[in-house]
């Protein structure tokens, strides 16, 4: 089992997460997070620290298409591991619904 | 031994895990199923013995046989489930309070038995499931609902106290170090006879950061030293530190490997050496790195041969036993 972060977290990327996970298996595109699937733990600490309601168990219905892509982002992003400012424009992509569009597969600048 | 190809999903159950969120305990779990997958044993040769505590949930989080036992009394439950059969797999869970309170007596009379089990001891050095009162691992001057004004006594160093009580198995690790940890877990279950192991592990509730960077992945190199046997005891992000052995004191001391006279000066660790053992054990933060891996392990016939049993059912059926009486 795992958590999933979803399309919600994209242009937002607010990093509470990251800050709690404690096998740092956050992560960083240029526009997103993502959870390892295989490093989660599963313990649920990042859930309700995310303030976008991005991040999901793989419980849920219909989060395999997340998980999928958690899963690839996370081989190819590097790993984040302490939280950071977000997007100067968070707050305009805040609650904003079928963000899929706007992802990037660009890696987070180092 | 009936090895097949397991996932570690295969050893999910359908039960919620009920810790709280963040709890170093799932992260056990995961390395648990997945060493176990990598075993290779069938989910019904494998038991799972636990008493009271939160990591005393365990067996309901494995599709294993499991008993959630008394409190403090795993051990002894789990001595007699080997006993009965020995061909079982036999993992004993508890928390520092299982292990080291009211269970203290039966774990120091199963090391020193050594029957065969495996026993994993969650050390959070907090009572978690009633709600932070403080343990017999908290350091001193832990402030808790039942030692306001902090505590005074002397915490129990588990490793020592394994080797004090004759284990001939004694292995630490950190839940969240999750590519250690599992070869720690292969080793103790490699081991005929009681293999010891002490996980570090967070309560983020009651006790948060209660090992400070040890669990840290990105800073525990600095206060860990990795032991393998027959290898030099270096640490450090750049492996610029090592323990170099003092013969006149019998204590290891910590030392920059640039000021040494020469590399061979680092200590190697034997893992057979029992003063070595009991030197390492209590090395302890800060001022020492926290030895992580196998301690001690010397082989030696476990209670089951000691006793000349053939590990079969024959061992117990009438006919023997109307000759014993």
């Amino acid at each position: 089992m795992t958590y999933a972060v979803t399309e919600a977290c994209i242009n937002c990327k607010f990093t509470d997460c990251v800050e709690v996970c404690p096998v740092d298996c956050f992560y960083e595109g240029e526009n997103m997070l993502v959870i390892h699937p295989d490093e989660c733990i599963d313990c649920g600490v990042c859930e309700p620290e995310c303030p976008e309601e991005a991040i999901v168990p793989d419980t849920e219905p219909g989060v395999e298409k997340w998980v999928a892509l958690n899963q690839k982002y996370s081989e190819i992003w590097p790993n984040i591991t302490e939280r950071k400012d977000p997007p100067a424009d968070a707050e305009k992509w805040s609650g904003k619904r079928d963000k899929m569009d706007y992802i990037s597969p660009a890696p987070a600048s180092a | 031994m009936n090895v097949m190809q397991l996932k570690p999903s295969d050893f999910e159950t359908d039960q919620e895990v009920r810790w709280c969120p963040g709890c170093g305990d799932y992260a056990i779990l995961k390395v648990v199923k997945s060493v176990l997958a990598d075993i290779g044993r069938s989910p019904d040769e494998i038991v799972f013995v636990a008493g009271i505590g939160c990591a005393a949930r365990f067996p309901y989080y494995l599709s294993t046989y499991g008993f959630h036992t008394i409190h403090g009394r795993a051990a002894a439950v789990a001595t007699g489930v080997k006993l009965a059969n020995p061909n079982l797999d036999v993992w004993v869970v508890g928390g520092d309070g299982d292990f080291l309170s009211i269970g203290g007596n039966h774990t120091l009379h199963a090391l020193r038995r050594n029957i065969d089990l495996n026993l994993l001891l969650f050390n959070n050095a907090i009572y978690g499931l009633t709600k932070g009162q403080y343990s017999p691992t908290s350091p001193v001057g832990t402030r808790s609902p039942s030692t306001p004004n902090g505590s005074v006594e002397q915490p129990v160093n588990a490793a020592r106290f394994a080797l004090g009580a004759g284990a001939k198995f004694v292995a630490r690790g950190a839940d969240t170090l999750q590519t250690h940890l599992p070869e720690v877990l292969k080793r103790a279950h490699g081991y005929k006879g009681a293999s010891f192991v002490e996980i570090l592990q967070n309560c983020i509730v009651y006790h948060d950061g209660a090992f400070g960077a040890i669990n840290d992945r990105s800073k525990s190199q600095n206060v860990t030293v990795r032991l393998e046997h027959g290898k030099p005891m270096v640490f450090g992000k750049d492996n610029d530190k090592g323990l170099v052995f003092n013969e006149q004191t019998g204590a290891f001391e910590v030392a920059e490997i640039a000021s040494l006279n020469s590399d061979a000066e680092v200590a190697v660790h034997e893992e057979t050496n029992i003063d070595h053992a009991f030197a390492l054990a209590q090395l302890e933060q800060p001022g020492f790195p926290v030895p992580l891996g196998v301690i001690y392990a010397e082989e030696t016939p476990h209670f089951t041969e000691a006793r000349g049993f053939t590990g079969t059912k024959g061992d117990w059926d009438r006919e023997t036993l109307k000759a014993i009486l």
